[in-house]
């Protein structure tokens, strides 16, 4: 951490390749000039046949985007990926503990393990919840674990997004790409699929509707509609789990039941994953002004007519102030050790700390409580000091908006740049379903600083995908 | 798995919108012809002008402009988002319809409609003039073209595509009819039974914004006849632009639809009446009827099967 | 006390509507306070309405109508014996965790003056809320104007299109005593029920507050009238605030819930 040069993904600090990436490291020299050029554009016209160039942000001029795709896979051994999958699964089962202990007795704030008011007068803490007995006991069915890694076995969790977590479809179309553009190289690595997601997470779908929806549930996509950044998204999961993808008005409740509209009348809908916030789900338990959501939908949820995906309040989990609390959670509700770690920390709510947090502020990256996408950020050792002179006055403005945290080495991976291969900074975002069992889709979505140097992975700032192959063995 | 109402409404509506964006398209290269041969002075901007009224969109162009040359007619008929009826509001409306129910249509569908829509909006306006514009039109009749032929040739053959046809020949009949009742009056039988040259250049104008000028020779053998047009386009059931053609194959639609679903419903008894109107009658018994009257009332049945159809199917 | 109610609301949805959906917290609940005996909830699509128990421990309706034409009325009445018991309601099931009445809401903010008296007091926690309401109702009742809170009474009591009138200052008394108890650290919610009238109050819909203590469990606090809910008051629905225990919620709101009016009597 802090200041040690980043941990090398393919090679050994002797410059040898390391095991996992032996297959790649041979494969690359055997690529003839030009052929990761080729590759390259050949991966941007696969895309747009997929139709990820319909991403759209905010625009309905036709403004089209493509993420960019890295042609070189980023590769974990089998190994390590159970210890990771382990760790992840440690968590999503311990948040989910926590948030029905929330939404119920409460036992881990009686016991003063967690401050009550960092609950109880959280915004993303939904009073409207207590009570309930969802499905299966699960709050979070999906959840996007934000990981990176600084060395050989050592992780930390920068983020648990147990909203609405976005990226799956970058995930299989990067797996989609990637084996038309190289299909010798999976022939000589056994690459774990990925390609199961929509079939998982169909079944875990199933697996929370409610009693009496039969063996084959109703399944809809909830969208906010085709100008949401994620639509793409929204419709190709729709589409490949055979769901019914649905904007707010073709819903409806009608005697506590929900129903679509459609051209032979209405049919019942049994579980909803939904891909609307929480405060536009139901204008008449939450925002009385949202056009998107379905009035009455969140009564018919609490009278056990309808299952939510995720439920509504899960966010108390992912919150950045409760974050610091996960490995108590996570002994509070199971008892171990938590296997990843957590980044260390700090609030400049008291004037001794954040004096310790301006002084040393170019090491340290502040990140704005509830800002997301790497807006609101501020990463010292990349930063200007006007940058930096202008987050210390935010900080003195309203202190407690803002965790400090020490600036890790995220591990670099090769990738192909205009100067060809060179390293460049990764996170992992793997995808967790829980319903009647947990499944973990082996890799998940790597994104990838295209930036000399940056730090910054997130898409709207220049951030690209990489496919993630889990070797088995 | 059962249409939504709004994926049903969608698909109509993106057929209606490419079937319109190639209609305009056509009669702007009828007026742009017309005015080009005009020798009388402001002969063109009058052909320019009765063009735009077959379009329905004359009150909103005088309302930006004083005067109808052929580059701000060009421009209006093409590029501008204020009129509805502009290829580039077509070809937008299509597009998000057709996102909207993009899990509902084939790749095939998508990628003519998404790969159009990127190439029109690359093209700069002031760019389109003369020779450019003619090739231009060209194009976007192509890429209906285009986009019927993937429809045809990738949908499945199920809810969703009746809702596309019907789509299709409500908006085919729609302006058919308009074109006919723009000009009626050319098409009136008169003592005099040979047209003068004003007479033909108005034929033209309609046997060519109905792509029927050619299939025109094909089925009568004989010149221009006031007649024989006006039975073209309304009678003649091989004439796949004709009032009698379109109410056909809406009624058939409908028809797939109420089998698939076992229930036949008002937009039924709307579509059989529509074609009840053109079937088994003649030009004779038309134009004693009125034709002006007669082209009213179709247009009115017409706007009446979208309304049930909407009613009947749940769009909203 | 036996007291027979009967309570009228309703909106009217925008024309054109083509969904209206309402959520109905007009259901009492038998407690230790009161029995209810009959209650009946009239309203058009009733018989269709999805009924469950809401996050604060309410009976709720959910109640839909397609194409609604003109006003949608709802009536509801019925007979409810209650008993004094001083206010205290102890700990009944069915409610969730005390601390949960601990949550500030953009209603429950108060200035400091109201509490900041109490914030070192040495005295018990039901003497402290005794304090707090003096306090809430001195504080409030200074600035109120006379005539709100005029009486007007005779043996049979009703009272027609003044009831939302009514119910906004004892809304606002309410807030005052949650808002002040919050931030000392105690659980309070927000009740909504009917009031019974007497010589000094009329009969009304009516909204008044509960605490909670650690020996005694919840018990109430009527600010408006200064005093421990008695057998006058029956208990409708309780929540974080008013705006979470509304009557009636609809979705489109129209031009907004007009209550019709209140008429309890006495039964014998």
């Amino acid at each position: 951490m802090g200041d040690t040069t980043p941990f090398d993904e393919m090679h050994n600090a002797d410059g040898s390749v390391r095991e996992p990436y032996r297959a790649l490291a041979q494969w690359l020299d055997e690529q003839p000039d030009k052929a990761l050029t080729l590759m390259q554009s050949d991966a941007e016209a696969i895309f747009r046949k997929l139709g990820i160039t319909f991403a759209v942000y905010g625009s309905d001029e036709g403004t089209e985007k493509v993420i960019p795709f890295d042609v070189i896979p980023r590769i974990i051994a089998a190994q390590e990926w159970r210890r990771l999958s382990k760790g992840i699964e440690q968590r999503v089962k311990a948040l989910n503990a926590f948030l029905y202990d929330i939404y119920h007795r409460q036992e881990i704030l009686k016991a003063g393990r967690i401050p009550e008011k960092l609950i109880l007068q959280n915004s993303a803490f939904c009073p409207e919840m207590m009570g309930l007995e969802p499905a299966k006991g699960v709050y979070a069915h999906i959840i996007g674990v934000d990981i990176v890694r600084v060395g050989p076995d050592e992780y930390y969790v920068l983020e648990d997004n147990l909203r609405t977590p976005s990226g799956v479809s970058y995930m299989l179309e990067d797996r989609e790409a990637m084996m038309q553009l190289a299909p010798d190289l999976f022939q000589r690595c056994k690459v774990a699929p990925v390609e199961n997601y929509p079939e998982n997470l169909r079944r875990t779908l199933d697996s929370v509707a409610p009693a009496g929806a039969g063996s084959s549930p109703n399944i809809a996509v909830l969208t906010p509609g085709i100008y949401n950044s994620a639509y793409f998204e929204h419709s190709f999961l729709a589409d490949q789990m055979g769901a019914q993808l649905c904007e707010g008005p073709d819903l409806f409740v009608d005697g506590g039941k929900v129903y679509m509209r459609t051209t032979t009348g209405p049919e019942r809908v049994d579980v909803i994953y939904r891909r609307i916030d929480d405060d536009y789900l139901d204008p008449l338990t939450f925002r009385p002004d949202s056009m998107l959501g379905v009035p009455g939908l969140f009564d018919a949820y609490r009278a056990g007519n309808v299952t939510l995906v995720n439920a509504p309040g899960t966010g108390i989990a992912d919150d950045k102030a409760v974050y610091t609390y996960v490995p108590e959670i996570i002994e509070f509700y199971l008892g171990e050790k938590a296997l990843l770690n957590n980044v260390p920390t700090y609030n400049c709510t008291d004037s001794d700390k954040r004096a310790w947090v301006f002084d040393n502020i170019q090491d340290l990256v502040v990140k704005e409580v509830h800002g997301s996408g790497g807006y609101g950020m501020l990463i010292g050792p990349t930063s200007s000091k006007a940058q930096r002179e202008e987050f210390k006055k935010k900080i003195e403005a309203r202190p407690d908006n803002y965790i400090v945290q020490p600036t890790l080495a995220l591990s670099t991976c090769p990738t192909f740049v205009n100067a060809g291969i060179a390293p460049r900074h990764v996170d992992l975002r793997p995808y967790v379903l829980i319903g009647d069992e947990v499944r973990i889709t082996p890799g998940g979505l790597t994104r990838v600083a295209l930036k000399k140097g940056s730090l910054v992975v997130n898409s709207s700032q220049g951030g690209g995908t990489k496919d993630t192959w889990v070797l088995e063995d | 798995m059962r249409m939504l109402g709004r994926t049903a409404q969608n698909l109509f509506w993106l057929s209606r919108y490419v079937e319109r964006a190639e209609n305009m398209a056509r009669l702007l290269e009828v007026g742009y012809r017309m005015s080009l041969t005009s020798r009388r002075e402001g002969g063109a901007s009058e052909h320019l002008m009765s063009m735009m009224q077959a379009a329905e969109v004359d009150e909103e162009f005088n309302k930006k402009h004083k005067t109808a040359d052929v580059d701000t007619v060009a421009h209006f008929m093409m590029f501008d988002p204020d009129n509805a009826s502009s290829v580039y509001s077509c070809l937008m409306a299509a597009r998000t319809n057709a996102r909207s129910v993009r899990t509902a249509i084939t790749t095939d569908m998508w990628e003519s409609l998404n790969g159009a829509w990127l190439e029109f909006s690359q093209i700069k306006p002031r760019d389109v003039r003369g020779a450019k514009l003619l090739g231009l039109l060209q194009w976007v009749k192509q890429l209906s073209h285009q986009f019927r032929g993937a429809l045809l040739g990738t949908i499945l053959r199920d809810d969703g595509f009746a809702f596309s046809q019907a789509g299709n020949f409500v908006e085919r009949a729609d302006n058919t009819a308009r074109i006919l009742d723009m000009k009626y009056y050319v098409l009136l039988p008169r003592a005099k039974m040979i047209g003068g040259d004003l007479d033909i250049q108005q034929w033209t104008l309609i046997l060519r914004a109905a792509s029927a000028h050619r299939s025109y020779r094909h089925v009568y053998h004989d010149r221009y006849k006031a007649h024989n047009i006006a039975d073209f386009l309304i009678l003649r059931p091989e004439m796949p632009r004709s009032l009698i053609f379109c109410a056909r194959a809406i009624e058939l639609t409908l028809d797939s639809l109420s089998e698939l679903y076992g229930k036949r419903q008002d937009c039924h008894e709307a579509a059989s009446q529509m074609r009840a109107m053109v079937e088994g009658t003649t030009m004779e018994t038309i134009f004693a009827h009125g034709l002006h009257e007669f082209l009213t009332e179709f247009i009115a049945r017409n706007n009446r099967v979208t309304e049930c159809l909407s009613e009947s199917y749940n769009f909203y | 006390m036996r007291i027979a109610i009967r309570h009228q609301l309703s909106f009217t949805p925008p024309p054109g509507t083509q969904h209206a959906v309402m959520q109905l917290l007009l259901t009492p609940q038998t407690g230790p306070s009161q029995t209810i005996e009959s209650w009946s909830v009239e309203a058009p699509g009733i018989g269709n309405a999805g009924r469950f128990n809401d996050a604060f421990g309410n009976m709720a309706h959910l109640v839909n109508q397609t194409r609604p034409d003109g006003p949608l009325t709802v009536t509801v009445k019925g007979v409810v014996a209650t008993v004094d018991r001083h206010g205290v309601l102890g700990r009944p099931g069915g409610e969730p965790v005390p601390a949960i009445y601990k949550r500030v809401t953009p209603l429950t903010k108060v200035p400091a003056g109201l509490y900041s008296k109490f914030r070192n007091s040495k005295e018990s926690r039901l003497d402290i809320l005794h304090g707090l309401m003096a306090r809430v109702s001195e504080a409030l009742g200074a600035a109120e104007d006379e005539s709100q809170t005029q009486m007007q009474a005779d043996g049979k009591q009703s009272q027609g299109q003044g009831a939302v009138k009514a119910a906004a200052p004892a809304a606002d008394y309410a807030h005052g005593f949650i808002g002040a108890a919050r931030a000392l650290g105690i659980p309070a919610r927000y009740v909504t029920g009917y009031l019974a009238g007497d010589a000094e109050s009329p009969a009304a819909f009516h909204a008044w507050a509960e605490a909670f203590d650690d020996g005694l469990g919840w018990i109430g606090f009527d600010p408006m009238l200064l005093l421990c809910p008695t057998d006058r008051h029956v208990r409708l629905a309780a929540g974080l605030d008013a705006l979470g225990t509304q009557p009636l919620r609809a979705v489109p709101a129209g031009d907004g819930t007009r209550d019709m009016g209140v008429t309890i009597e006495l039964a014998p």
